[in-house]
């Protein structure tokens, strides 16, 4: 873990996972930038309207029999809607647990496999990712970030654009493919019910 | 309850809902979970309205013109269904494009689990799951039939129901995502009952859900609805049927019982070895007045408690002779008493030459103890001008196989499950009969 002081408040800003280089404050909401020991301010996060999740910074829940915490996050918006991507800590590998209205799917970030190519990801189109599987698309959407919070493994500024395409295969299996301007990143995994996370620390929601 | 929270960072919570006025009316509508709704209905004008940002656009009026419908329970009542808490948010009625039947749709909504749908069809209630599965078409390629056309989803078949388009007649509440008036969405259902499996489709993309049938008092129950709720009189698509499970059941039994009665026959007709005991040949001259009573050799069954089967034959010839007496037991003097007619009829009558009867009948004897025995016979002819001599041919056979019990039990065994296999066709018949897919419909 390294721990650095924000460099707007002087504030501990903490990062638990080695692959984190964004953070936003938790005391000041100053989106920060990490240059290895170095924080810089790259701006401000203006706080969320309307934000009904169950599911919340220092939320334990287990998958695939291994005990995960979520540690950041990044909202989406797209034309018809808005999800959560929950940036997670299990063990010392980071996953992301996507979370949208109550389907919930836990993934790991696929390393050294090529993308493909974009043009091809439309709607119901089988795609063969490798070290994934045969998947189908399920929808393929101009996304842009509405909020964030905790530590992230990018620079989740407000308004930051990509291309996220949805894939299923066989048995609950899912993939994630987000071509950004500066990177394309390939995410799998499967769907879970949300009890069979064990979740624990919750949000409380009013009148439930 | 997945809502309590532990860890002592836990921010109390924040209430959810916000009012504003309605654009259109003026009205305060009013957002349960903003956050979780995309567009809201005015409940005063039924104008859509864009929930995702405080603009508040107008998405669509068309329904203001429409019919008025009234959710079962107010929008906003909780209801404990599957276990888990539910909210009513939403409530749509949607129409066959074509036919204009219509149905109920509710809205469920828990913010740990997200939606649900409880929906009303002909007063019938199921429970609907949105699922990220995809099924497996199970079509046979070399068949046209559409009733052929399955699906496959953890090991259940779903047969093709019902494929249609629908149209929303009218919306209340909230929904994740946009509700426009004009779409159509074209529509799949398969049934497995208690299970159907829907796809909606807008060709863009394609949404599974599986409903699983809700008995009214359940759903009464778990919403405790002002007015009593209608029980159905059809029998819906995905209905349980009572006749099925029995069917289900009795066939099983059936089949294992009537396997188990033919190993025992089959395991009687090698067992009982049908030996010849006796073979005599009395001569009887018909109509003799005071014949005597013709007394056979002595034979022995082997057997304890075992039938014994006595053919008689003789040539009578458009005649009967009666045949009686009784089989003694030479040591203990216990008699079986018998008696039979072989008769014999033919002729030729208006072209066609026709017979009945026969030259030989026999007698079966039960549960006879072994020992040794003979045969005492008296005869008596129909033929009253005959007084020639004849031969009657007797044979006496100890442990005969034995057919009639298997055949009536098999008969008896039956019944039930006959009566269950009607019942259980009627049933499913009533089913179909509104399918255009419908199996048991004679086709043309």
């Amino acid at each position: 873990m390294i721990k650095l002081s924000c460099p707007s408040c002087g504030a501990e800003v903490e990062f638990r996972s080695k692959a984190s280089v964004f953070s936003v404050c938790s005391f000041c909401h100053s989106t920060l930038v990490r240059h290895d020991m170095n924080l810089e301010q790259l701006g401000q996060m203006s706080e969320l309207q309307d934000d009904l999740t169950p599911l919340q910074i220092g939320t334990k829940g287990v998958f695939d029999g291994k005990p995960f915490e979520l540690i950041g996050r990044l909202k989406v918006g797209y034309e018809d809607g808005t999800w959560n991507e929950w940036y997670a800590l299990s063990g010392d590998k980071e996953g992301w647990l996507a979370e949208a209205q109550g389907f919930y799917a836990f993934c790991y970030p696929v390393a050294g496999v090529q993308a493909p190519d974009i043009n091809r990801m439309v709607p119901r189109a089988p795609v063969y990712i490798d070290q994934v599987g045969q998947m189908q698309v399920e929808d393929a959407r101009n996304v842009h970030c509405l909020f964030s919070e905790g530590e992230l493994p990018f620079n989740a500024v407000l308004g930051r654009k990509s291309f996220s395409v949805d894939l299923t295969g066989s048995n609950l299996a899912m993939a994630t493919v987000e071509y950004a301007a500066d990177e394309t990143r390939i995410f799998a995994g499967r769907y879970q019910d949300f009890d069979d996370f064990q979740f624990q620390n919750l949000r409380e929601i009013d009148g439930w | 309850m997945a809502g309590s929270s532990e860890g002592s960072s836990a921010k109390k919570a924040k209430p959810l809902a916000r009012s504003f006025a309605c654009p259109a009316c003026g009205g305060t509508v009013t957002i349960r979970y903003p956050g979780a709704a995309l567009s809201c209905v005015c409940e005063f004008c039924q104008t859509v309205i864009d929930a995702t940002d405080t603009n508040y656009r107008v998405i669509e009026k068309y329904f203001s013109k429409t019919k008025h419908f009234e959710p079962f329970v107010p929008l906003g009542t909780r209801g404990k269904l599957k276990g888990k808490d539910w909210e009513m948010v939403g409530y749509m009625v949607r129409a066959d494009d074509v036919s204009g039947y219509f149905w109920d749709e509710y809205l469920l909504f828990n913010p740990y689990y997200g939606y649900r749908w409880l929906t009303c069809n002909g007063d019938h209630w199921s429970f609907v799951t949105t699922i990220k599965q995809k099924p497996q078409a199970r079509t046979h390629s070399q068949s046209t039939s559409w009733y052929k056309v399955k699906m496959e989803l953890e090991g259940r078949d779903f047969k093709l129901f019902y494929r249609g388009r629908a149209k929303v007649l009218f919306v209340l509440g909230e929904f994740y995502w946009k509700v426009k008036a004009d779409s159509l969405v074209n529509m799949e259902d398969y049934i497995c009952p208690p299970y159907m499996l829907s796809s909606e489709s807008d060709g863009k993309e394609i949404v599974w859900s599986i409903s699983e049938y809700l008995e009214v008092d359940d759903v009464a129950a778990a919403f405790k609805p002002a007015k009593k709720l209608k029980k159905p009189s059809k029998v819906a698509p995905n209905q349980p049927s009572s006749a099925a499970v029995s069917w289900q059941y009795m066939s099983k039994l059936w089949l294992a019982s009537f396997v188990i009665l033919t190993l025992l026959q089959v395991w009687q007709l090698g067992y009982n070895n049908n030996k010849q005991v006796l073979e005599s040949s009395p001569v009887y001259t018909a109509n003799a007045k005071n014949a005597p009573t013709y007394t056979t050799a002595v034979f022995n069954i082997e057997r304890d408690k075992t039938g014994a089967l006595l053919e008689f034959s003789t040539s009578v010839d458009n005649s009967w002779l009666y045949v009686s007496g009784e089989m003694v037991n030479d040591d203990t003097g216990e008699t079986f008493p018998f008696a039979q007619t072989i008769e014999y009829y033919h002729g030729y009558d208006g072209g066609e030459s026709w017979s009945e009867g026969g030259t030989s009948n026999n007698v079966f004897l039960s549960a006879v103890p072994k020992g040794k025995y003979y045969l005492n016979i008296d005869t008596e002819s129909g033929d009253f001008k005959d007084t020639n001599p004849h031969v009657l041919n007797v044979i006496v056979k100890q442990s005969p196989p034995l057919y009639g019990n298997y055949f009536w039990c098999l008969f008896l065994l039956s019944l039930l499950p006959g009566i269950s296999a009607w019942s259980n066709t009627c049933f499913e018949s009533s089913r179909w009969f509104e399918s255009d897919y419908n199996p048991y419909a004679s086709t043309g």
